[in-house]
């Protein structure tokens, strides 16, 4: 681990990405801290999703570093550094919806058996995991629906589930794509407690619209505004910043 | 062989003129693919329409006589003839393939197949496969001689006029207005429609006007090649793998890969014939290899969903263990109740079609040369047990190796697409098998393989007693199924499922997808091999239809038919197909064409097949009667809280 790996998980270094001539995202720096909670926000197109896909390698830079844990994972697939810990939830929800719920749990559990490839083992060998999935589970209050498909919870569940099997996969890092976007009040609370219960031994890096979930949870704010660091700070500092009220308020996103 | 600037220019100036035509039909392919999101296999069909149709034009008196009409020569069919294609072209996006539109991309493949089947078959039933001749027209006969070739006016006129139309469209499409509102209501067709544009009527002139392009280069080529019910059926698998070659949703990558392409061919005529064939298909390989997105192609997003019907897992229908102790008893019964040589048929096709299952029902990729591992592995069976005097499990497992390696190396090819491109690559790269099987000495060519013999299993069992024969078949095909639903139902097909249903999900889990189904790929492959090998056995052949294109098609129905993605469906799809092709032989063409309309109806209003539906009637009936009992169970308790008042 080189000299700063230990304060910073990440660490991106003069991140950028062209589409077909357009900035989307342009020399960005982010350093996360570990086992703190930050949080991405600015107004729509500011770049925030395309910097969440650049970090977890579903889209390749055209430009910049990307250090976690102090290793340059810039080369890397996406599937191989899920497997390095950081696991990533996306902005629509993503659960498996034709699979039952505990099976959402299991696929991502079963990781760790080492025997995923196993085409000739009984799907039985898996009900060791039976335990695990039951506690991940009850955890996000999804108990009672583990028979059902996955496809007929509603919005607020699915996003709960999506969270429980991330857990499964006990990452050291957390990436959450507007993990409160479409979802009422109520939801709102429980999912926001649910990212403080896990942000305890973890790091959690979100992208958020939802400024009081961002207040209530966050250490560090970055705000991005046209692919750029705008301003980045606790959320006191940065919210008065008057970069950031005239990003907000001159984007047409309030 | 000596290589003459005669030949050589000859077969440039050949080269020129077919790259002429690819470009005209990759045209209008990659214009309906990427405004409409159609991979339009009538195409080639719809060439054949054009064609036809000045023939048609020329010969009016002798087609009708006594109405007194007048025979309408070359000029007047470049007219009307597209018109006409183009207007049965919009009969056919208004009626079948506007219902689509909204449904997985392979479902709009399957469509335009099955409509393929039925021109196709009706042009043959009425005309048969030999070819009308169509006489180049008087003002374009004679030629040039150049010195080193001789260029013959017609073909002059048929470079110059693919030209015109080709780089025409080109610039309509992409530099007018009309071609910028059609790329906007591909991309956002609700945004255009609040323009106040008639979106379905852009989409139905845009599809009419690719079509018009196919018929316009079926009269061009009526004076070149012969004007016969298939000439569209080799030419449209080469264009979609031109497609794949220029590029996703590039119109000017299309033109100019039509064009190098067909002088590549040319140049391969000349100096390496045996190649000439394969060398469209070898090439798009390469560029796979090195350029996933074509030449010309743009860098797309890298996972999209497959949304292919499924199973309802825990319909007593998808009891595996049930039901391979039913088929087995059925399966024992059935050479005493049937034909056995009908029933080995059914059962192999069984073992078939549920390894094509496994990959386009399990995994959601809609695979189309699967009749490269049937095929390839009935020929290597067949040479093992014939020439090699191999004994016949051995004969059989060398089929099932060499259908295994090609699984892998064609998976491995393939998986870097999705979608459309995956059936178009896979459909391209078993044309390389078919050449070369139809070309190579040992497959003797149109003759086959035959009186392969059956030998003894074992050493001992003298697969020559039919009811020997038949009892090994039977074995095969258990155990085949038996694996294929361990693979389904063990961790390796959970992640499987992972995969159809949500990809890039499966991926941020930390699974290595393109792996995943690779292997898939491989095993569905190599299963079909079993089937392939196990065939050539019973009927003691292999032949070039094993290996033709049309055996994807047969897979492919027969699983559609029963029901993708379900345990069962390719067992009943399988005894369907086989049923009807034994019970409909006697109408000899017509055949295909009621394969092509139950290819139609399936995909228009039996997607999830037979075996899906009636898991579904199963499923609904369960949930009514447990909601009747629902509604009892309060009925009496509300009786009983009135009784207590």
């Amino acid at each position: 681990m080189s000299g700063t790996g230990a304060d910073y998980i990440i660490e991106a270094k003069g991140l950028s990405k062209q589409f077909m001539g357009f900035m989307a995202v342009q020399n960005v720096d982010l350093k996360v801290r570990r086992n703190s909670v930050h949080a991405l926000i600015g107004p729509n197109g500011a770049g925030k999703t395309t910097t969440f896909n650049l970090l977890t390698k579903f889209l390749q830079p055209s430009a910049g570093q990307i250090l976690y844990n102090g290793e340059d994972i810039t080369a890397l697939k996406p599937d191989v550094v899920a497997r390095k810990g950081m696991v990533r939830s996306f902005q629509i929800s993503a659960v498996f919806p034709r699979m039952s719920v505990s099976d959402n749990v299991r696929i991502a559990l079963q990781h760790k058996l080492g025997t995923s490839y196993h085409f000739w083992r009984r799907e039985a060998s898996l009900n060791v995991l039976s335990g695990r999935v039951d506690e991940l589970l009850e955890a996000v209050g999804l108990l009672d629906y583990r028979r059902h498909n996955a496809a007929e919870l509603p919005y607020g569940r699915k996003r709960a589930l999506e969270i429980a099997t991330t857990l499964a996969l006990d990452p050291e890092m957390l990436l959450l794509d507007e993990p409160t976007s479409g979802l009422g009040h109520e939801d709102v609370d429980r999912i926001a407690a649910l990212i403080g219960t896990v942000a305890k031994d973890r790091t959690v890096l979100m992208v958020e619209h939802n400024l009081s979930v961002v207040s209530r949870l966050s250490n560090t704010i970055t705000v991005l505004a046209r692919g750029q660091v705008l301003a980045e700070g606790a959320y006191e500092s940065v919210s008065q910043d008057p970069r950031v009220i005239e990003a907000y308020i001159g984007g047409a996103d309030v | 062989m000596q290589i003459t600037p005669q030949l050589l220019f000859g077969q440039l100036l050949v080269g020129l003129i077919n790259g002429s035509f690819y470009a005209m039909m990759s045209l209008g392919v990659a214009i309906i693919f990427g405004m409409l999101r159609i991979g339009n296999f009538v195409h080639g069909a719809q060439y054949m329409l054009g064609a036809f149709g000045a023939w048609f034009l020329l010969q009016l008196p002798v087609l009708f006589p006594g109405l007194g009409l007048p025979s309408l020569n070359y000029w007047w069919a470049l007219i009307l003839v597209p018109l006409g294609v183009g207007a049965l072209g919009a009969l056919m996006e208004r009626f079948l393939i506007r219902k689509v539109y909204n449904l997985e991309h392979a479902y709009g493949l399957l469509l335009t197949i099955g409509m393929t089947m039925v021109l196709e078959g009706l042009f043959n039933v009425r005309f048969g496969a030999a070819g009308q001749q169509y006489g180049v027209p008087d003002l374009l006969q004679g030629g040039f001689n150049l010195g080193f070739v001789f260029l013959p006016t017609y073909r002059l006129w048929v470079i110059v006029v693919a030209l015109l139309v080709c780089f025409g469209t080109w610039w309509l499409v992409e530099r007018t207005k009309l071609g910028s509102y059609l790329r906007a209501a591909t991309e956002n067709p609700d945004m255009v429609r609040s323009f106040g544009i008639n979106v379905p009527l852009l989409l139905m002139f845009t599809y009419a006007f690719g079509v018009g392009l196919a018929g316009l280069a079926g009269v061009m080529a009526a004076p070149i090649y012969q004007v016969s019910p298939q000439m569209g059926q080799n030419i449209i698998i080469i264009i979609f793998a031109v497609v794949v070659i220029g590029g996703m949703g590039s119109i000017f990558g299309a033109i100019v890969s039509g064009l190098a392409l067909g002088m590549i061919e040319g140049l391969t005529k000349v100096f390496y014939p045996q190649a000439a064939s394969t060398v469209i298909f070898l090439i798009m390989a390469l560029v796979l290899v090195l350029r996933p997105a074509g030449l010309f192609g743009k860098e797309t997003s890298a996972h999209s969903g497959t949304d292919v019907v499924t199973a309802r897992s825990d319909s007593i229908l998808e009891n595996g263990r049930l039901w391979l102790v039913i088929l087995g008893l059925a399966g024992a019964a059935a050479p005493f109740l049937v034909y056995p040589v009908f029933a080995m048929k059914v059962l192999c096709l069984a073992l078939f079609a549920s390894a094509y299952n496994l990959i386009f029902g399990y995994v959601g990729l809609l695979a189309f040369g699967h009749a490269a591992f049937y095929g390839s592995s009935a020929y290597v069976t067949a040479h093992a047990a014939s020439v090699w005097g191999l004994p016949t499990e051995l004969s059989i497992l060398a089929g099932v190796g060499m259908a295994t390696v090609l699984g892998a190396l064609f998976g491995w090819l393939a998986i870097r697409r999705q979608g459309l491109y995956f059936a178009m690559i896979t459909m391209a790269l078993a044309q390389i098998v078919y050449f070369f099987i139809l070309q190579s000495p040992w497959t003797h060519g149109e003759d086959g393989i035959q009186s392969v013999p059956r030998g003894k299993l074992l050493g001992f069992i003298d697969l020559n007693d039919p009811l020997a024969m038949y009892f090994f078949v039977l074995a095969v095909f258990l155990l085949g199924f038996a694996f294929i639903y361990r693979i389904v139902r063990s961790p390796f097909g959970q992640v499987l499922k992972s995969i159809r249903e949500n990809e890039p999900r499966a991926i941020s889990l930390g699974y290595s997808t393109d792996r995943f189904k690779l292997i898939a790929f491989t095993l569905s492959a190599m299963l079909a091999g079993l089937a392939g090998g196990t065939k050539a056995i019973v009927f003691q052949i292999a032949s070039l239809t094993d290996v033709f294109f049309s055996t994807s098609a047969d897979v492919l129905l027969m699983t559609l038919v029963g029901g993708v993605g379900t345990l069962l469906g390719p067992v009943v799809g399988a005894v369907i197909v086989a049923t009807m092709q034994k019970e409909l032989a006697g109408l000899g063409g017509w055949v295909v064409v009621v394969q092509g309309l139950i290819f139609i109806l399936c995909v228009l209003f039996l997607r999830k097949g037979v075996v899906g539906a009636l898991e579904d009637l199963l499923s609904r009936r369960a949930v009514r009667r447990r909601d009747a009992a629902a509604a009892d169970r309060i009925a009496a308790a509300d009786r009983i809280a009135a009784e207590k008042r």
